[in-house]
Parts: structure tokens; C-alpha cells; sequence
């Protein structure tokens, strides 16, 4: 079946996120499959946001930049979208309190709406114009009005009786200006119930935030900063259902420090943060490596460096996560392909770093963190496991065994006797955790802790360290949110190509790629200077004849790429 | 007969040096609380980098020896995830007031269930006797050759300021008296703070002049003000406590009267939880 895309523009505070959520989850209620992304600056009144809802009857994995249906709350947005209608079919909705004078668009129909007069004579002062859209919609789907006004209860939760007068009265406006039900088949109100399912809608750092959460997470310290902030504010609202504790810090050299006094106390302990964030916790990401603390660390990338371009996607920290922290030890980074892939990653990622006592990231960017997409709940997903020590005089914390790994004890906990001496240290360290600056117990830890490596890289073997989608052609590398657009793109591209998602990138997926030692690559990253390109060049003996390279901060249009695709294929 | 709290460690700080004070004082106090009916299985450390911090190997307790101005931050985490926990975190000035100043004020700030010793010695020991944020006007070091020409914090009213509910000052010097502080701080439900003055033998060596200047406070001054012109008593270092409060503390706050890592959910657990409706 067709992909339908609703494009709903304005300023920031008119609420349009808000709206292309609504759509969205009514969408996803009625069993399609959907994906939703928010374009918005770094403000929080006035400019230019538009938010992009594309769903179709299989998976969509990103969204269109051409509109089935466009709403636009204001001129600036009937402006920069006049030029995105998909089809001759395409319905461009506008206010004309705010744009008296439209053109005519290149194709598809115009309709101006006297939004803001409307919502003047309902509310008086105030009102909500981000109800109008979700009206409109309801209409353009074909949907009764009763279910409307069930949705608008449901969801503005202020001045319901208002709202529904407003949302009832653009309703009835569209509908007299002569938009009816759609074209779309199957889309009377409701298709299935989605109630009792295992689906959910949920964003990239949702899923994360979730998953890590059912694989055991406890606390999760950050301080806010975007695109990792709505894992804090998810999991902040989960305090008293799931029993997780998020905390605002008052830095992300706090929130680092503060994860790892509570892995010493024993709880499974995750930190997040952007670029420059991740910056400062650099040195306690490091001392993770020295106190072998199991540490979850999400990295959501955003254009940099520094401060860079706050609410835009980038792929540029792939250099930054491989080489967190200074000094030499173990960890994993890996990167989910997919919101649905970082549900189960970030609880796979958990339960390895307790295994083997390891700071571990999770990267993503913005488009995969803050896009939202249907979400199906795994079975099961690994559960962090402690290995446990024997408490007594004689525990060591850092005991040197064949793998590496050393038995965990938890200061206070029941099974502690008062002769039991529990000693993290950020110091070089003797078994016993007292410091040391000996050679040969430099060597000793060192070659403990190493020793933890190859068993860390057979471990993640259990796991799809690599994903392939299609069955020929060239194989094309990507990851995070690069697959994503490459596995939309796929669908409109007339030859064919082999998808390669990395997912696990240290320990480097070896084996899974080896097929492709002395083949010709092409590669897709969101960076200016192909750090993907440099990497797989260091790990794999490819050639790359392509390397698709975008850094504006902005998704591909599956369509747009899947042009790219076919002139360099 | 309670275990020795000693770790049989080499001992590296300087002859004469102020530490061994406090750590005679904290074992001390320990020693007492458990006599008392405390478990010493609940002591948890935690301290910064600097000469402070080499307490951590000479006291035979769990915990963290963490990163230079982050103990305290690590310590509200250790709290946090068991709050059956008794957690020290030990600091020096240019650690606990430099480095990491954000992580003192604001461990005050949320009234957060720990104690913080803070080893004055008024400069940095271990990098050999730099200025610190405690150095007074005209503080001769390597970094400060001619002399320091910034002003220095005083500690206890910075720490009033930041809402610290139980601020006390004590000096190395007066193990017993500094004994009964740190029993005092334990035992105190909220964040609790003690300066204690440390003479360093090698870079910053006043045990003559504290030895003049101290002056036990005879009672708890009653108003804020009155404690911090005490503090700040330029002919006087009282000794003592400067403020007792009762006042929330953040884990109750948080989380009322569960303990993170006795209660946390299982995994079949959070599977019902997760498809609940
Ligand atoms: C991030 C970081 N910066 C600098 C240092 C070097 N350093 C170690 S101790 C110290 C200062 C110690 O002064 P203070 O905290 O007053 O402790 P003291 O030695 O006087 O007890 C410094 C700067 C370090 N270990 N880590
Ligand atoms: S340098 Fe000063 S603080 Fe450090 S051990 Fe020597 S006397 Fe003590």
C-alpha cells in the first residue's frame, strides 16, 4: 500500500509537535504502521516547526519530506511548504486569518481556514490553533466527528468543553469547504484495537530508556541537554510505576560520578547525555574503565562541535564514542539501527557491562532518539546478572581470575559481614583495592582487566552485531539513523543494494563482515569527513567507492535518496 | 571486640602532618557508633585526590576512592542506591571547594543524608603546595610566586548558605573533640559538614597559629548570622557546632521509606509491570 505523509507547520508554542502526536497515535490505534519526526529550533516561541507523520500498512522506518496532507498554522509555514505536496491529490490546509493571500501551489489543493478567527470567537483570549490540525485530519481521514471529539477529550486535557467546540467548529468548516473521507482504504474508525497489544509508539530514547529499564536499570543520572533529554524526562515519570530513579544532576560530571556510587552500591546505573555533555563525563567514563564499573552510557548525537546545532541530527561523534575516556581498557559501543532496535540493545548493552564490569555506550543521534515509530515488545530481553563474590576477610574486589572478571559484593547489602572490605579504587590497584604504583602489580591489574577483551567479543556474538537488509547488489554501510533512511530510501530505488546496519562497533563485528574483505562499499553517514569511511577502512580491507555524506543536520528524504542511490549505484 | 580499622598500608604523609588526627578520630568515632549499636558493615567511604584522600587506604572500610573533586557526588550516588548506608566522604580544600565545588553545594542544597570532612590545609598538598580556594590573601606557592591575589572562601559560611544541616569545625589537633564532631555528624540525619583544620607540615605549617587561635564555641549559635560572623571571627577559630538542623532529607523525598537495592523489582516483575495497563 501506499505511504500517506501529514505535515503539520507553525510557530514553536502553537503546539505543533503536540498535533503530529495526536495524528500520530491515532494512527497507530488504528493499526497502521507509523513514524513520526519533529523538525524544531532551539526556542521556545515563534520561528519556524514542522513535524512529519508518514504511515503506510508495512513498516515505514523514516519520514517523507512530501505531504499527502499539509497544515500550516502560519504564513512562514504555508511559505516553506507551498513547494512540499506529494501529488496532484495533495491537500495543503492554511490559515488565512495569518496568510491572506495564497498562491496557487505547483500542484495539489489549497484550502484557507479562518483558524484564527475561529478560535477567537470560541475561547475568547487563548486558545489551542493545534487542534484545528488534528480536526482537519480527522476529517481528510474520514473519520466520524464523535471519535474526534473523543480523541480531543483524551488528549488536551485543558478546557475540554472549549476544545471540543473548536476542534468541532474547523471540522465542520473543512467539511463544508468540501473536503470529505479520504481515498485511503480500511480507514473507518477503529481497524483493530491496539488495547491488548505488545505494540507501542514510542520515540528512539523511549525505547532505549524503556528496555534498559526492563533489563534491570535502577538509576539513571543526567543533566539535560538535547537530544538526550527525554530519556531523563521519560524515565522521571516512571519513578513511581517502575520504581527507576532519574535524577538532574547539576552537571554531567555530577550525574557521572553519582551513577558510579550507585553501581558501587549495586544498582544496575545508566548516564546520557549529547556530545558536549559526554564530554564532561569523559573522565568518569574513565574511571569506569579502572574501577571495572558497569556503567550504560547513551551518547545522542547532535551537529557539532561545542554547542553546535542543538535540535538538528548528526552523525560526527562515531571518533568520540570509540575513543570515550582516556587511558586503556575495555568497553563496547554499539548502535541501534532503529528505535525498535535500541528497546532491546540498551538491555542487551546492560547486561554485558555487568558482565564483564565495563562501561558500555549506546549511540544514537537525533533522528533515531527523538523520531518516534511502532514498537513491538520483545519476548524476552537479557536481564543484567551480577556475578556474585563470597563475603568474608578474604573478598577481594579486584580478585585476578582467568577472564578477568572479579565477583561483585555490594557494601550494606544483607549477605555483608563487618569483615568484609569491599575497595573500588580510582588509583592502579592491588587485588585488595588498595593503591599501588608497583611494577609488576601495574602489570598484574592491567593484564586482569585486559584479559576481559576476547571474551567480551565472543559475547556479543549472541547478539545481531551486524543487520543486513535486502538479498544483492552492492552492499551499502550504515548505521543508527543512516539505516533507517537507506531501508526507506530501498523501497523506491529501481537497482538494488544490500543494506550492512553495523550495530555492534567495538569489539568490531569481524566476523559477520569478513565476507566483504578485498569487495567494493559504499557508505552512508550523517558527518562532513567520512568517519564511518575511516573506521570500517581501519577494521575491513574494503574499497569504498561512494561515500554518501550529509551534514546539514536534517534526514534524508527516502525519496531524495533513493535518486542518490541510483546515480551512483 | 570490634575489627581493627587499619589496612596495615604504608603510611606516605609527612612526619607531624595533620591527617593522622583525623584519621585517629574517625576510627575513633566508628569505633564508639558501633559500640553503640551501629553495624559496621553500613560505613561506606569515599574521598577525592590529595593527600586527604590517601585515608581511604589507611581505613580497612568499603566504598570508592574516586576522582579529584568528585567524591561527594560519588557518595550521594552510593547513598542513594542503599540508603541503609552511613556514607563518609572525605575532601580537601582544593578538592571538595576547587575542583569540585558544585558537588559540595549542592549535596547541602538537597539536605542529602552523608557526611563530608573537609581536610583544610589551605592549600594543595600532594601537587606540592599551590594556593588553594582556602589560601589567604598573599599566599606564596608555585603557581602564586608573588603571592595570591585572590580572596578565599570561608568554608562554613559558604556551606550554611547552601542549606548544610549540620555544619561543625574541628582541628586535627583535638582528636577528642574532633571525635565527638564526627560522632555528632553520623549520627545527624541530613548532610552534614565539618571543616577541619589540618596543618601540612611541608607547605602550610600553622600549627602554632591555630593552636592560639582556637576557641571552643560554648553553645550552638541560635540565628544564621550570629554563626557566620562566628566563622568568620577573624581573632577567634571556634571549634565546634555552628548549626543543627531537622530538615527533609532527599532520598525520604525521593523515595519515602524503600531502599533501592532491597526492593528493586524483579524481572518477571517489570514484565507485569511493563504490560499492565
Ligand atoms: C582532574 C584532576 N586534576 C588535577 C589533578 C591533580 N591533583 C591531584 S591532588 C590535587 C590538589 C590537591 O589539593 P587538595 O584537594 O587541597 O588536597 P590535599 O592534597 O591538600 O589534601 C590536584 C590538583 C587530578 N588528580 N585530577
Ligand atoms: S604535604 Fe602536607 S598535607 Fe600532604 S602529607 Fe605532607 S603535611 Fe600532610
Amino acid at each position: 500500500m501506499a505511504i500517506r505523509t501529514v505535515i503539520i507547520g507553525g510557530k514553536a508554542g502553537e503546539g505543533v509537535k503536540k498535533a503530529a502526536q495526536v495524528v500520530a497515535n491515532t494512527l497507530f490505534r488504528q493499526g497502521w504502521q507509523v513514524f513520526q519526526a519533529d523538525d524544531y529550533q532551539s526556542l521556545i516561541k515563534g520561528g519556524h516547526n514542522f513535524s512529519s507523520v508518514s504511515f503506510s500498512d508495512s513498516e515505514v522506518h523514516t519520514a517523507y519530506a512530501k505531504a499527502n496532507l499539509l497544515i500550516s498554522f502560519d504564513q512562514r509555514s504555508y511559505t516553506a511548504h507551498s513547494e512540499d505536496m506529494a501529488d496532484a491529490d495533495s491537500l495543503h490546509v492554511y490559515n488565512s486569518d495569518m496568510t491572506p493571500e495564497a498562491v496557487q501551489e505547483a500542484r495539489g489543493k489549497t484550502l484557507g481556514l479562518p483558524l484564527s478567527t475561529m478560535m477567537k470567537q470560541i475561547y475568547g483570549p487563548g486558545g489551542n490553533v493545534s487542534l484545528a490540525a488534528v480536526s482537519v485530519f480527522f476529517l481528510w481521514m474520514g473519520y466520524p466527528q464523535a471519535e474526534l471529539e473523543a480523541v480531543i477529550a483524551r488528549e488536551f486535557k485543558r478546557n475540554v468543553e472549549d476544545n471540543i467546540s473548536y476542534a468541532k467548529a474547523v471540522y465542520q468548516a473543512a467539511r463544508q469547504a468540501g473536503i470529505g473521507g479520504s481515498q485511503i482504504p480500511d480507514s473507518e474508525f477503529p481497524l483493530i484495537s491496539m488495547e491488548q497489544s505488545v505494540q507501542r509508539f514510542t520515540s528512539g530514547n523511549q525505547a532505549m530508556a524503556l528496555g534498559a529499564w526492563l533489563g534491570g536499570l535502577d538509576f539513571y543520572y543526567a543533566y539535560p541537554m538535547t537530544p538526550a533529554s527525554s530519556i531523563l524526562h521519560y524515565l522521571a515519570l516512571k519513578t513511581t510505576t517502575h520504581k527507576v530513579y532519574a535524577i538532574h544532576a547539576e552537571s554531567e560530571l555530577a550525574a557521572a560520578n553519582m551513577a558510579i556510587g550507585s553501581v558501587v552500591s549495586g544498582a544496575r546505573t545508566a548516564i546520557g547525555s549529547s556530545g558536549g555533555g559526554f564530554a564532561l563525563m569523559q573522565e568518569a567514563f574513565s574511571l569506569a574503565g579502572i574501577t571495572e564499573a558497569p556503567l550504560l552510557c547513551f551518547l545522542a548525537s547532535r551537529p557539532g562541535p561545542a554547542t553546535g546545532v542543538s535540535t538538528y541530527t548528526a552523525q560526527e561523534d562515531l571518533p568520540f564514542a570509540l575513543n570515550q575516556g582516556h587511558g586503556e581498557f575495555a568497553r563496547i559501543v554499539a548502535a541501534p539501527d532503529s528505535p525498535q532496535r535500541a528497546f532491546s540493545l540498551a538491555a542487551e548493552l546492560l547486561s554485558l557491562a555487568w558482565e564483564f564490569q565495563c562501561p558500555v555506550i549506546l549511540l544514537s543521534d537525533k533522528h533515531l532518539s527523538e523520531s518516534s515509530q511502532n514498537l513491538t515488545l520483545p519476548d524476552e530481553v537479557p536481564w543484567a546478572r551480577v556475578e556474585q563474590g563470597v563475603p568474608g576477610s578474604s573478598y577481594q574486589r579486584y580478585s585476578i581470575t582467568e577472564s578477568g572478571v572479579s565477583p561483585l559484593l555490594f557494601p550494606g547489602s544483607e549477605n555483608i559481614d563487618d569483615n568484609t572490605v569491599i575497595k573500588w579504587n580510582s588509583h592502579e590497584h592491588l587485588p585488595s583495592g588498595l593503591r599501588t604504583d608497583k611494577a609488576e602489580a601495574m602489570i598484574a591489574m592491567k593484564d586482569k582487566r585486559n584479559r576481559k577483551s576476547p571474551a567480551i567479543s565472543i559475547a556479543t556474538q549472541r547478539h545481531e552485531r551486524v543487520a543486513f537488509y535486502g538479498e544483492q547488489g552492492t552492499p551499502v554501510f550504515a548505521y543508527g539513523s543512516g539505516v533507517m533512511e537507506l531501508r526507506e530510501a530501498r523501497k523506491h530505488c529501481s537497482k538494488p543494494f544490500i543494506i550492512v546496519a553495523l550495530i555492534y562497533l567495538t569489539p568490531f563485528p569481524s566476523e559477520e563482515l569478513s565476507v566483504y574483505s578485498g569487495k567494493e562499499i559504499i557508505t552512508l553517514e550523517h558527518s562532513s569527513t567520512g568517519n564511518l569511511d575511516r573506521f570500517i577502512r581501519q577494521n575491513l580491507d574494503v574499497s569504498i567507492k561512494h561515500s554518501v555524506l550529509r551534514y546539514d543536520g536534517r534526514p534524508f528524504d527516502p525519496l531524495e535518496l533513493a535518486k542518490i542511490m541510483e546515480d551512483i549505484l | 571486640m570490634m575489627r581493627d580499622l587499619g589496612t596495615g598500608k604504608e603510611n606516605t604523609w609527612c612526619t607531624g602532618c595533620g591527617n593522622f588526627g583525623i584519621l585517629n578520630a574517625v576510627k575513633k568515632a566508628i569505633g564508639e557508633l558501633v559500640e553503640n549499636g551501629s553495624k559496621l558493615s553500613d560505613f561506606a567511604i569515599t574521598c577525592g585526590i590529595g593527600c586527604h584522600g590517601k585515608i581511604f587506604d589507611y581505613l580497612a572500610l568499603s566504598g570508592i576512592y574516586g576522582l579529584h573533586g568528585r567524591g561527594t557526588a560519588t557518595a550521594q550516588g552510593m547513598k542513594l542506591a542503599n540508603p541503609a548506608l552511613k556514607v563518609i566522604s572525605f575532601g580537601g580544600d582544593g578538592d571538595s571547594l576547587g575542583e569540585g565545588l558544585e558537588h559540595t553545594l549542592f549535596a547541602a542544597k538537597r539536605n542529602m543524608d552523608i557526611t563530608l570532612i573537609l581536610h583544610n590545609n589551605g592549600n594543595y598538598g600532594l601537587t606540592t603546595g599551590q594556593f588553594s580556594p582556602l589560601s589567604e590573601p598573599g599566599y606564596k606557592g608555585l603557581s602564586t610566586p608573588l603571592g595570591s591575589i585572590e580572596k578565599p572562601f570561608r568554608a562554613i559560611p559558604l556551606l550554611l548558605e547552601a542549606g548544610a544541616s549540620f555544619v561543625a569545625r574541628g582541628f586535627s589537633a583535638r582528636p577528642d573533640h574532633l571525635t565527638e564532631l564526627i560522632i555528632a555528624a553520623l549520627n545527624h540525619k541530613g548532610f552534614s559538614f565539618i571543616e577541619v583544620m589540618q596543618p601540612c607540615v611541608s607547605y602550610n605549617n600553622n600549627y602554632a597559629y591555630l593552636n592560639q587561635k582556637v576557641k571552643l564555641l560554648e553553645v550552638i549559635p541560635t540565628t544564621q548570622a550570629h554563626a557566620i560572623d562566628l566563622a568568620s571571627d577573624p581573632d577567634h577559630v571556634y571549634l565546634g557546632v555552628f548549626s543543627r538542623k531537622n530538615l527533609p532529607v532527599y532520598h525520604e523525598l525521593l523515595y519515602g521509606s524503600a531502599n533501592p537495592q532491597k526492593d528493586r523489582p524483579d524481572y518477571l516483575h517489570r514484565q507485569d509491570i511493563l504490560h499492565a495497563k
